[in-house]
Protein backbone atom coordinates (compact mmCIF):
# COMPACT_ATOMS: atom_id res chain seq x y z
CA UNK A 1 0.00 0.00 0.00
CA UNK A 2 1.57 3.16 -0.86
CA UNK A 3 2.57 5.03 2.02
CA UNK A 4 0.61 8.24 2.95
CA UNK A 5 1.60 12.34 2.13
CA UNK A 6 3.77 14.80 4.26
CA UNK A 7 0.80 16.84 4.39
CA UNK A 8 -1.05 14.60 6.24
CA UNK A 9 0.88 12.85 8.40
CA UNK A 10 -2.17 10.07 9.65
CA UNK A 11 -0.25 6.62 10.55
CA UNK A 12 -1.83 3.55 8.64
CA UNK A 13 -1.42 1.12 11.08
CA UNK A 14 -2.57 1.67 14.71
CA UNK A 15 -1.31 2.08 17.26
CA UNK A 16 -0.33 5.29 16.95
CA UNK A 17 2.43 7.19 18.48
CA UNK A 18 0.09 10.38 18.79
CA UNK A 19 -2.15 9.21 21.24
CA UNK A 20 -4.75 7.56 18.96
CA UNK A 21 -6.31 4.32 20.52
CA UNK A 22 -5.69 1.18 18.58
CA UNK A 23 -9.06 0.21 16.97
CA UNK A 24 -11.42 -2.38 18.08
CA UNK A 25 -10.72 -5.64 16.11
CA UNK A 26 -13.49 -5.63 13.75
CA UNK A 27 -14.65 -9.25 12.56
CA UNK A 28 -15.67 -9.78 8.91
CA UNK A 29 -18.82 -11.31 8.67
CA UNK A 30 -19.59 -12.60 4.88
CA UNK A 31 -23.18 -11.55 4.25
CA UNK A 32 -25.09 -14.20 2.12
CA UNK A 33 -25.03 -13.63 -1.45
CA UNK A 34 -28.57 -13.10 -1.88
CA UNK A 35 -31.18 -11.14 0.40
CA UNK A 36 -30.94 -13.04 4.38
CA UNK A 37 -34.93 -13.00 4.37
CA UNK A 38 -35.68 -14.19 7.53
CA UNK A 39 -33.55 -11.48 9.37
CA UNK A 40 -34.89 -8.56 6.80
CA UNK A 41 -37.93 -9.46 7.48
CA UNK A 42 -38.02 -10.26 10.68
CA UNK A 43 -35.85 -6.79 11.53
CA UNK A 44 -38.19 -4.43 9.15
CA UNK A 45 -41.33 -5.82 10.93
CA UNK A 46 -40.14 -5.46 14.54
CA UNK A 47 -37.92 -2.00 13.85
CA UNK A 48 -41.21 -0.65 12.42
CA UNK A 49 -43.12 -1.92 15.70
CA UNK A 50 -40.52 -0.34 17.91
CA UNK A 51 -40.55 2.89 16.06
CA UNK A 52 -44.09 3.45 15.85
CA UNK A 53 -45.35 1.78 19.32
CA UNK A 54 -42.19 3.06 21.56
CA UNK A 55 -41.58 -0.71 21.63
CA UNK A 56 -43.95 -1.64 24.41
CA UNK A 57 -47.04 -3.34 24.61
CA UNK A 58 -48.46 -0.25 26.44
CA UNK A 59 -47.92 1.36 22.70
CA UNK A 60 -49.79 -1.44 20.88
CA UNK A 61 -52.54 -1.01 23.38
CA UNK A 62 -53.07 2.36 21.71
CA UNK A 63 -53.75 0.24 18.75
CA UNK A 64 -56.54 -1.97 19.49
CA UNK A 65 -57.86 1.42 21.71
CA UNK A 66 -58.96 3.51 18.45
CA UNK A 67 -61.21 1.38 16.95
CA UNK A 68 -62.58 -0.32 20.13
CA UNK A 69 -63.41 3.98 21.45
CA UNK A 70 -64.99 4.13 18.03
CA UNK A 71 -66.65 1.36 18.64
CA UNK A 72 -68.12 2.59 22.15
CA UNK A 73 -68.92 5.68 20.96
CA UNK A 74 -70.76 4.83 17.63
CA UNK A 75 -72.70 2.28 19.79
CA UNK A 76 -73.72 4.86 22.39
CA UNK A 77 -74.94 7.09 19.48
CA UNK A 78 -76.63 4.86 16.96
CA UNK A 79 -78.02 2.04 18.99
CA UNK A 80 -80.78 4.44 19.56
CA UNK A 81 -80.67 4.87 15.93
CA UNK A 82 -80.81 0.92 15.02
CA UNK A 83 -82.83 -0.25 17.84
CA UNK A 84 -84.87 -2.10 15.97
CA UNK A 85 -81.86 -4.37 15.00
CA UNK A 86 -81.33 -7.12 17.37
CA UNK A 87 -77.51 -7.82 15.72
CA UNK A 88 -76.71 -4.28 15.41
CA UNK A 89 -73.76 -4.36 18.05
CA UNK A 90 -71.96 -7.43 16.35
CA UNK A 91 -72.17 -5.94 13.08
CA UNK A 92 -71.02 -2.89 14.34
CA UNK A 93 -67.63 -4.09 16.15
CA UNK A 94 -67.13 -6.54 12.91
CA UNK A 95 -67.31 -3.92 10.56
CA UNK A 96 -65.42 -1.37 12.50
CA UNK A 97 -62.56 -3.63 13.24
CA UNK A 98 -61.98 -4.54 9.55
CA UNK A 99 -62.26 -0.75 8.32
CA UNK A 100 -59.72 0.11 10.99
CA UNK A 101 -57.49 -2.34 9.11
CA UNK A 102 -58.13 -1.42 5.47
CA UNK A 103 -57.63 2.48 6.44
CA UNK A 104 -54.70 1.82 8.34
CA UNK A 105 -52.77 -0.92 6.13
CA UNK A 106 -53.80 0.83 2.68
CA UNK A 107 -52.07 3.99 4.86
CA UNK A 108 -48.99 2.91 5.88
CA UNK A 109 -48.04 0.94 2.86
CA UNK A 110 -48.88 3.97 0.68
CA UNK A 111 -46.02 5.58 1.90
CA UNK A 112 -43.57 2.89 3.07
CA UNK A 113 -41.08 3.03 0.34
CA UNK A 114 -40.73 7.07 1.06
CA UNK A 115 -40.60 6.46 4.87
CA UNK A 116 -38.01 4.05 3.95
CA UNK A 117 -35.87 6.03 1.48
CA UNK A 118 -32.76 5.98 3.46
CA UNK A 119 -32.47 2.15 2.84
CA UNK A 120 -33.84 2.11 -0.08
CA UNK A 121 -31.10 4.23 -1.65
CA UNK A 122 -28.12 2.38 0.14
CA UNK A 123 -28.31 -0.55 -1.27
CA UNK A 124 -29.94 -3.18 -3.55
CA UNK A 125 -33.23 -4.99 -2.03
CA UNK A 126 -36.92 -6.35 -2.87
CA UNK A 127 -38.67 -3.32 -2.48
CA UNK A 128 -42.02 -5.04 -2.61
CA UNK A 129 -40.78 -6.56 1.03
CA UNK A 130 -40.89 -3.55 2.30
CA UNK A 131 -44.35 -2.45 1.11
CA UNK A 132 -45.62 -6.04 2.44
CA UNK A 133 -43.90 -5.51 5.86
CA UNK A 134 -45.25 -1.91 6.20
CA UNK A 135 -48.39 -3.51 6.97
CA UNK A 136 -47.57 -6.33 9.34
CA UNK A 137 -48.76 -4.27 12.57
CA UNK A 138 -51.79 -3.64 10.71
CA UNK A 139 -52.35 -7.16 10.50
CA UNK A 140 -51.16 -7.83 13.62
CA UNK A 141 -54.07 -5.52 15.26
CA UNK A 142 -56.39 -7.40 12.81
CA UNK A 143 -55.61 -10.75 14.07
CA UNK A 144 -55.86 -9.48 17.97
CA UNK A 145 -59.21 -8.10 16.58
CA UNK A 146 -60.13 -10.98 15.10
CA UNK A 147 -59.59 -13.17 18.01
CA UNK A 148 -61.34 -11.21 20.23
CA UNK A 149 -64.92 -10.56 17.99
CA UNK A 150 -64.74 -14.63 17.62
CA UNK A 151 -64.61 -15.23 21.25
CA UNK A 152 -67.00 -12.24 21.76
CA UNK A 153 -69.56 -13.95 19.19
CA UNK A 154 -69.11 -16.81 20.79
CA UNK A 155 -69.16 -15.46 24.52
CA UNK A 156 -72.91 -13.98 22.96
CA UNK A 157 -73.90 -16.98 22.53
CA UNK A 158 -73.77 -17.42 18.92
CA UNK A 159 -72.17 -20.72 17.76
CA UNK A 160 -71.47 -20.19 14.03
CA UNK A 161 -69.82 -23.29 13.58
CA UNK A 162 -66.39 -24.23 12.20
CA UNK A 163 -66.82 -23.81 8.89
CA UNK A 164 -67.75 -20.07 9.75
CA UNK A 165 -65.11 -19.56 11.43
CA UNK A 166 -62.85 -20.80 8.74
CA UNK A 167 -64.73 -18.69 6.04
CA UNK A 168 -63.76 -15.39 7.89
CA UNK A 169 -59.90 -16.30 8.48
CA UNK A 170 -60.54 -16.55 4.45
CA UNK A 171 -62.13 -13.60 4.56
CA UNK A 172 -59.88 -11.73 6.55
CA UNK A 173 -56.80 -13.32 3.98
CA UNK A 174 -58.76 -11.89 1.21
CA UNK A 175 -59.21 -8.45 2.48
CA UNK A 176 -55.06 -8.47 3.71
CA UNK A 177 -54.90 -9.59 -0.52
CA UNK A 178 -56.67 -6.65 -1.65
CA UNK A 179 -54.78 -4.24 0.66
CA UNK A 180 -51.51 -5.37 -0.57
CA UNK A 181 -52.72 -4.90 -4.14
CA UNK A 182 -53.55 -1.37 -3.11
CA UNK A 183 -50.47 -0.70 -1.16
CA UNK A 184 -48.21 -2.00 -3.98
CA UNK A 185 -49.75 0.30 -6.40
CA UNK A 186 -50.16 3.27 -4.45
CA UNK A 187 -46.53 2.60 -2.66
CA UNK A 188 -45.08 2.96 -5.97
CA UNK A 189 -47.44 6.19 -7.26
CA UNK A 190 -46.91 7.99 -4.11
CA UNK A 191 -43.26 8.97 -5.12
CA UNK A 192 -44.51 10.56 -8.04
CA UNK A 193 -47.73 12.14 -6.71
CA UNK A 194 -46.24 13.43 -3.41
CA UNK A 195 -50.75 14.35 -2.27
CA UNK A 196 -51.80 10.76 -3.24
CA UNK A 197 -52.18 10.18 0.79
CA UNK A 198 -54.13 12.86 1.08
CA UNK A 199 -56.18 11.99 -1.82
CA UNK A 200 -56.31 8.61 -0.36
CA UNK A 201 -57.36 10.31 3.14
CA UNK A 202 -60.09 12.01 1.76
CA UNK A 203 -61.45 8.68 0.04
CA UNK A 204 -61.54 6.77 3.30
CA UNK A 205 -63.35 9.63 5.02
CA UNK A 206 -66.11 9.25 2.51
CA UNK A 207 -65.61 5.76 1.96
CA UNK A 208 -65.94 4.53 5.61
CA UNK A 209 -69.46 5.82 5.09
CA UNK A 210 -70.28 4.17 1.78
CA UNK A 211 -69.05 0.86 3.37
CA UNK A 212 -72.13 -0.07 5.61
CA UNK A 213 -69.94 0.42 8.74
CA UNK A 214 -72.32 2.36 10.76
CA UNK A 215 -75.60 1.41 8.91
CA UNK A 216 -77.11 -1.98 8.24
CA UNK A 217 -76.76 -2.57 4.36
CA UNK A 218 -80.82 -3.39 4.49
CA UNK A 219 -81.63 0.37 4.94
CA UNK A 220 -79.84 1.17 0.93
CA UNK A 221 -81.87 0.70 -1.86
CA UNK A 222 -80.81 -2.58 -2.85
CA UNK A 223 -80.61 -1.56 -6.57
CA UNK A 224 -77.58 0.17 -5.11
CA UNK A 225 -75.91 -2.77 -3.28
CA UNK A 226 -74.10 -3.40 -6.39
CA UNK A 227 -72.11 -0.51 -6.20
CA UNK A 228 -71.38 -0.79 -2.50
CA UNK A 229 -70.02 -4.14 -3.15
CA UNK A 230 -67.42 -2.82 -5.76
CA UNK A 231 -65.57 -1.19 -2.32
CA UNK A 232 -63.42 -3.63 -1.15
CA UNK A 233 -64.05 -3.58 2.56
CA UNK A 234 -68.10 -4.03 1.64
CA UNK A 235 -68.11 -7.63 0.51
CA UNK A 236 -65.60 -8.41 3.25
CA UNK A 237 -67.45 -7.03 6.00
CA UNK A 238 -70.87 -8.24 4.80
CA UNK A 239 -69.87 -11.73 4.33
CA UNK A 240 -68.03 -11.69 8.07
CA UNK A 241 -71.42 -10.93 9.34
CA UNK A 242 -73.37 -13.57 7.13
CA UNK A 243 -70.57 -16.43 8.52
CA UNK A 244 -70.41 -15.19 12.35
CA UNK A 245 -73.71 -13.01 13.05
CA UNK A 246 -75.89 -15.34 10.82
CA UNK A 247 -73.96 -18.45 10.57
CA UNK A 248 -74.70 -18.24 6.84
CA UNK A 249 -72.32 -18.33 4.11
CA UNK A 250 -73.00 -16.55 1.29
CA UNK A 251 -73.33 -18.39 -2.35
CA UNK A 252 -70.77 -19.11 -4.66
CA UNK A 253 -71.62 -16.76 -6.64
CA UNK A 254 -70.62 -14.08 -3.75
CA UNK A 255 -67.32 -16.28 -3.32
CA UNK A 256 -66.58 -16.00 -6.88
CA UNK A 257 -66.91 -11.96 -6.96
CA UNK A 258 -64.96 -11.41 -4.11
CA UNK A 259 -61.89 -13.97 -5.28
CA UNK A 260 -61.85 -11.73 -8.48
CA UNK A 261 -62.18 -8.37 -6.60
CA UNK A 262 -58.99 -9.79 -5.17
CA UNK A 263 -57.14 -10.89 -8.20
CA UNK A 264 -58.16 -7.82 -9.89
CA UNK A 265 -57.00 -5.66 -7.00
CA UNK A 266 -53.72 -7.84 -6.13
CA UNK A 267 -53.02 -8.44 -9.58
CA UNK A 268 -53.40 -4.78 -10.85
CA UNK A 269 -51.44 -3.47 -8.03
CA UNK A 270 -48.87 -5.76 -8.76
CA UNK A 271 -48.57 -4.62 -12.19
CA UNK A 272 -48.35 -0.87 -11.39
CA UNK A 273 -45.75 -1.90 -9.05
CA UNK A 274 -43.71 -3.49 -11.50
CA UNK A 275 -43.82 -0.67 -14.14
CA UNK A 276 -43.02 1.47 -11.82
CA UNK A 277 -39.99 0.20 -9.07
CA UNK A 278 -37.49 -0.73 -10.96
CA UNK A 279 -36.71 3.18 -11.03
CA UNK A 280 -38.69 4.28 -7.63
CA UNK A 281 -34.92 4.63 -5.72
CA UNK A 282 -34.92 8.27 -8.64
CA UNK A 283 -37.62 9.86 -7.14
CA UNK A 284 -36.89 9.29 -3.22
CA UNK B 1 -15.88 -10.75 -19.04
CA UNK B 2 -12.16 -11.74 -18.69
CA UNK B 3 -11.32 -14.38 -15.70
CA UNK B 4 -10.09 -11.39 -13.29
CA UNK B 5 -12.55 -8.73 -13.57
CA UNK B 6 -15.34 -8.70 -11.36
CA UNK B 7 -17.64 -5.76 -12.62
CA UNK B 8 -17.95 -4.49 -16.44
CA UNK B 9 -19.15 -1.84 -17.17
CA UNK B 10 -19.39 -1.00 -21.15
CA UNK B 11 -21.42 2.30 -22.67
CA UNK B 12 -23.36 2.71 -19.51
CA UNK B 13 -25.81 6.07 -20.05
CA UNK B 14 -28.09 7.75 -17.55
CA UNK B 15 -29.99 10.48 -18.39
CA UNK B 16 -32.94 12.65 -16.77
CA UNK B 17 -35.85 13.77 -17.66
CA UNK B 18 -35.31 17.62 -15.92
CA UNK B 19 -39.22 19.31 -16.81
CA UNK B 20 -39.47 23.04 -17.30
CA UNK B 21 -42.04 23.02 -14.53
CA UNK B 22 -41.77 20.56 -11.60
CA UNK B 23 -44.91 18.46 -10.58
CA UNK B 24 -44.88 16.49 -7.69
CA UNK B 25 -48.55 16.31 -6.99
CA UNK B 26 -52.10 15.17 -7.96
CA UNK B 27 -53.18 19.06 -7.74
CA UNK B 28 -50.61 20.15 -9.59
CA UNK B 29 -50.87 17.66 -12.69
CA UNK B 30 -54.76 18.49 -12.44
CA UNK B 31 -54.38 22.41 -12.81
CA UNK B 32 -51.37 22.16 -15.10
CA UNK B 33 -53.15 19.96 -17.76
CA UNK B 34 -53.52 22.82 -19.80
CA UNK B 35 -50.06 23.99 -19.92
CA UNK B 36 -47.99 21.54 -21.10
CA UNK B 37 -44.14 21.08 -20.35
CA UNK B 38 -40.78 21.07 -21.89
CA UNK B 39 -38.75 18.61 -20.55
CA UNK B 40 -34.73 18.55 -20.92
CA UNK B 41 -32.66 15.61 -20.72
CA UNK B 42 -29.75 15.63 -18.53
CA UNK B 43 -26.91 13.46 -19.63
CA UNK B 44 -25.61 12.05 -16.31
CA UNK B 45 -23.34 9.81 -17.83
CA UNK B 46 -22.37 9.25 -21.77
CA UNK B 47 -20.93 5.74 -22.50
CA UNK B 48 -18.75 4.80 -19.32
CA UNK B 49 -16.61 1.86 -19.71
CA UNK B 50 -14.55 0.34 -17.58
CA UNK B 51 -13.81 -2.93 -15.92
CA UNK B 52 -12.91 -3.46 -12.38
CA UNK B 53 -10.07 -6.25 -12.21
CA UNK B 54 -10.20 -8.55 -9.00
CA UNK B 55 -7.95 -7.58 -5.99
CA UNK B 56 -7.17 -3.98 -7.28
CA UNK B 57 -8.46 -0.42 -5.83
CA UNK B 58 -9.89 1.37 -8.88
CA UNK B 59 -10.33 4.98 -7.45
CA UNK B 60 -13.25 7.47 -9.60
CA UNK B 61 -12.97 11.26 -9.20
CA UNK B 62 -14.56 13.79 -10.76
CA UNK B 63 -16.50 17.04 -9.63
CA UNK B 64 -20.21 17.23 -8.16
CA UNK B 65 -22.74 16.88 -10.62
CA UNK B 66 -20.24 14.93 -13.11
CA UNK B 67 -21.98 11.46 -12.49
CA UNK B 68 -20.20 9.30 -9.84
CA UNK B 69 -23.07 8.74 -7.34
CA UNK B 70 -24.96 7.78 -9.77
CA UNK B 71 -22.35 5.66 -11.50
CA UNK B 72 -22.11 3.55 -8.06
CA UNK B 73 -26.08 3.49 -7.80
CA UNK B 74 -25.85 1.62 -11.08
CA UNK B 75 -23.35 -0.63 -9.97
CA UNK B 76 -24.86 -1.36 -6.82
CA UNK B 77 -28.37 -2.10 -8.67
CA UNK B 78 -30.42 0.92 -7.22
CA UNK B 79 -30.64 2.94 -10.31
CA UNK B 80 -31.17 1.18 -14.10
CA UNK B 81 -29.21 2.55 -16.78
CA UNK B 82 -30.54 3.97 -20.05
CA UNK B 83 -28.26 2.32 -22.13
CA UNK B 84 -25.18 -0.05 -21.90
CA UNK B 85 -24.52 -2.88 -19.88
CA UNK B 86 -23.26 -3.78 -16.45
CA UNK B 87 -22.13 -6.89 -15.40
CA UNK B 88 -21.68 -7.73 -12.07
CA UNK B 89 -19.55 -10.92 -11.04
CA UNK B 90 -19.38 -10.85 -7.65
CA UNK B 91 -21.11 -9.84 -4.42
CA UNK B 92 -21.22 -5.91 -3.38
CA UNK B 93 -21.28 -4.57 -0.40
CA UNK B 94 -22.34 -0.71 -1.01
CA UNK B 95 -21.15 2.08 1.88
CA UNK B 96 -23.36 5.03 0.19
CA UNK B 97 -23.96 8.13 1.47
CA UNK B 98 -23.66 7.00 5.26
CA UNK B 99 -23.76 10.37 6.73
CA UNK B 100 -27.46 10.38 6.28
CA UNK B 101 -29.91 8.11 6.73
CA UNK B 102 -30.67 5.95 10.02
CA UNK B 103 -34.25 5.67 10.85
CA UNK B 104 -33.77 8.28 13.94
CA UNK B 105 -36.49 7.16 16.12
CA UNK B 106 -34.48 3.56 16.60
CA UNK B 107 -31.75 3.82 18.52
CA UNK B 108 -28.37 2.52 17.59
CA UNK B 109 -28.77 -1.16 17.95
CA UNK B 110 -31.67 -1.41 16.26
CA UNK B 111 -30.51 0.78 13.48
CA UNK B 112 -27.23 -1.69 13.00
CA UNK B 113 -29.69 -4.58 12.87
CA UNK B 114 -32.08 -2.91 10.45
CA UNK B 115 -28.88 -1.89 8.23
CA UNK B 116 -27.57 -5.56 8.65
CA UNK B 117 -30.01 -7.29 7.34
CA UNK B 118 -30.54 -5.39 4.30
CA UNK B 119 -26.76 -5.51 3.68
CA UNK B 120 -27.08 -9.16 3.50
CA UNK B 121 -25.97 -10.07 7.12
CA UNK B 122 -28.47 -12.60 8.90
CA UNK B 123 -29.71 -11.80 12.63
CA UNK B 124 -26.90 -14.66 14.07
CA UNK B 125 -24.34 -12.76 12.25
CA UNK B 126 -25.07 -9.10 13.21
CA UNK B 127 -25.48 -10.41 17.16
CA UNK B 128 -22.33 -11.72 16.82
CA UNK B 129 -20.59 -8.77 16.11
CA UNK B 130 -22.47 -6.10 17.91
CA UNK B 131 -20.00 -4.96 20.58
CA UNK B 132 -17.07 -5.10 17.83
CA UNK B 133 -19.33 -2.18 15.65
CA UNK B 134 -20.38 -0.45 18.43
CA UNK B 135 -17.08 0.02 19.74
CA UNK B 136 -15.01 0.47 16.54
CA UNK B 137 -17.66 3.71 15.73
CA UNK B 138 -16.96 4.23 19.51
CA UNK B 139 -20.62 3.78 20.72
CA UNK B 140 -20.78 1.53 23.09
CA UNK B 141 -21.98 4.16 26.12
CA UNK B 142 -24.67 5.58 23.52
CA UNK B 143 -25.83 2.20 22.49
CA UNK B 144 -29.35 3.15 23.69
CA UNK B 145 -29.80 6.35 22.16
CA UNK B 146 -32.13 7.32 19.46
CA UNK B 147 -30.41 8.40 16.30
CA UNK B 148 -32.19 11.68 16.46
CA UNK B 149 -29.81 12.70 19.63
CA UNK B 150 -26.59 11.72 17.21
CA UNK B 151 -24.32 14.33 15.49
CA UNK B 152 -23.77 13.94 12.44
CA UNK B 153 -20.18 12.91 12.82
CA UNK B 154 -21.43 9.63 15.32
CA UNK B 155 -24.25 8.65 12.95
CA UNK B 156 -21.51 8.27 10.41
CA UNK B 157 -18.76 6.58 12.45
CA UNK B 158 -21.69 3.66 13.21
CA UNK B 159 -22.63 3.57 9.27
CA UNK B 160 -18.80 2.73 8.52
CA UNK B 161 -18.62 0.73 11.57
CA UNK B 162 -21.70 -1.62 10.64
CA UNK B 163 -20.52 -1.46 6.74
CA UNK B 164 -16.80 -2.42 7.53
CA UNK B 165 -17.62 -5.87 9.21
CA UNK B 166 -20.48 -6.76 6.24
CA UNK B 167 -18.03 -7.01 3.30
CA UNK B 168 -18.92 -9.23 0.31
CA UNK B 169 -16.01 -9.48 -2.43
CA UNK B 170 -16.18 -5.65 -4.12
CA UNK B 171 -16.61 -3.05 -1.56
CA UNK B 172 -18.15 0.11 -3.22
CA UNK B 173 -17.25 3.10 -1.09
CA UNK B 174 -18.35 6.80 -1.38
CA UNK B 175 -16.35 9.41 0.12
CA UNK B 176 -14.59 7.06 2.39
CA UNK B 177 -12.69 8.50 4.94
CA UNK B 178 -14.29 11.77 4.88
CA UNK B 179 -16.05 11.37 7.93
CA UNK B 180 -15.07 11.58 11.80
CA UNK B 181 -11.86 12.83 13.31
CA UNK B 182 -8.33 11.91 13.16
CA UNK B 183 -8.74 9.00 15.08
CA UNK B 184 -11.64 7.90 13.55
CA UNK B 185 -9.81 8.00 10.13
CA UNK B 186 -7.30 6.05 10.95
CA UNK B 187 -8.99 3.18 12.29
CA UNK B 188 -11.51 3.14 8.98
CA UNK B 189 -8.00 3.48 7.07
CA UNK B 190 -6.57 0.78 9.12
CA UNK B 191 -9.47 -1.18 8.68
CA UNK B 192 -9.75 -0.84 4.71
CA UNK B 193 -5.56 -2.08 4.78
CA UNK B 194 -7.30 -4.87 6.57
CA UNK B 195 -9.84 -5.70 3.98
CA UNK B 196 -7.09 -5.18 1.31
CA UNK B 197 -5.02 -7.81 2.78
CA UNK B 198 -7.59 -10.10 2.74
CA UNK B 199 -8.17 -9.98 -1.09
CA UNK B 200 -11.54 -7.76 -1.20
CA UNK B 201 -11.40 -5.28 -4.11
CA UNK B 202 -12.63 -2.07 -3.68
CA UNK B 203 -14.59 0.72 -5.63
CA UNK B 204 -14.07 4.06 -3.97
CA UNK B 205 -15.13 7.87 -5.16
CA UNK B 206 -13.59 10.62 -3.66
CA UNK B 207 -12.64 14.43 -3.81
CA UNK B 208 -9.55 13.99 -2.18
CA UNK B 209 -6.42 13.52 -4.61
CA UNK B 210 -4.58 12.54 -1.65
CA UNK B 211 -6.70 9.50 -0.93
CA UNK B 212 -6.99 8.53 -4.55
CA UNK B 213 -3.64 8.70 -5.15
CA UNK B 214 -2.48 7.22 -1.90
CA UNK B 215 -5.25 4.27 -1.94
CA UNK B 216 -5.68 3.39 -5.44
CA UNK B 217 -3.90 0.96 -7.75
CA UNK B 218 -6.12 3.04 -10.68
CA UNK B 219 -8.46 5.79 -11.22
CA UNK B 220 -10.97 7.02 -13.68
CA UNK B 221 -11.47 10.88 -13.85
CA UNK B 222 -14.93 12.06 -14.33
CA UNK B 223 -16.42 15.32 -16.49
CA UNK B 224 -19.79 15.97 -17.82
CA UNK B 225 -20.69 12.61 -17.34
CA UNK B 226 -17.93 11.30 -19.61
CA UNK B 227 -14.59 9.01 -18.80
CA UNK B 228 -12.31 11.65 -19.69
CA UNK B 229 -9.25 9.92 -18.52
CA UNK B 230 -7.78 6.48 -16.90
CA UNK B 231 -4.17 6.15 -15.41
CA UNK B 232 -2.41 5.67 -11.84
CA UNK B 233 -4.32 7.32 -8.41
CA UNK B 234 -1.68 9.67 -8.92
CA UNK B 235 -2.22 10.41 -12.19
CA UNK B 236 -5.60 11.17 -12.40
CA UNK B 237 -5.29 12.93 -8.76
CA UNK B 238 -3.11 15.44 -10.72
CA UNK B 239 -5.29 15.50 -13.67
CA UNK B 240 -8.40 16.61 -11.44
CA UNK B 241 -6.78 18.94 -9.55
CA UNK B 242 -5.50 20.29 -13.14
CA UNK B 243 -9.17 20.22 -13.87
CA UNK B 244 -10.45 22.04 -11.03
CA UNK B 245 -7.61 24.64 -11.32
CA UNK B 246 -8.30 25.17 -15.38
CA UNK B 247 -12.14 25.85 -14.71
CA UNK B 248 -12.95 29.71 -14.82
Amino acid sequence: MPASSATEPVSLTPPRADGVTPHPRLTTIVPSPDVAWPGLVWTLVRTDFKARYHGTASGFAWALLKPATMFVVLVAVFSFVFASEPTYRLDLIIGLFLWDFFADATKTGMTSLSAKSFLLTKAKLPRWIVVVTSMANAVLTLIVFAVVVSLFIVGSGRSPGAAAFAAFALYLVALTLMVAGLALASSVLYLRYRDLNQVWDMATQAGFFLAPIIYPLGVIPERFHLWLFLWPPTPVMEFARAALVDATLPTTRGHACLALMVAILLGGGAAIYRRYAPRAAEYL
Amino acid sequence: MSAASLIDVEAVSKSFLIPSVRRDTVREHVFGVFEPRRFEQLHVLDRVSFTLRRGETLGIMGRNGCGKSTLLRILCGIYIPDGGRVGVHAGITPILELGVGWNPELDAVDNVYLMGTVLGLTLRGISAQLDGILAFAELDRFARLKLKHYSSGMASRLAYAVAFAAVREVLVLDEIFAVGDAGFRARCEARYGELREAGHTVLMVSHDPRTISTFCDRALLLDGGSLIAEGTGAEVAARYVELLTATP
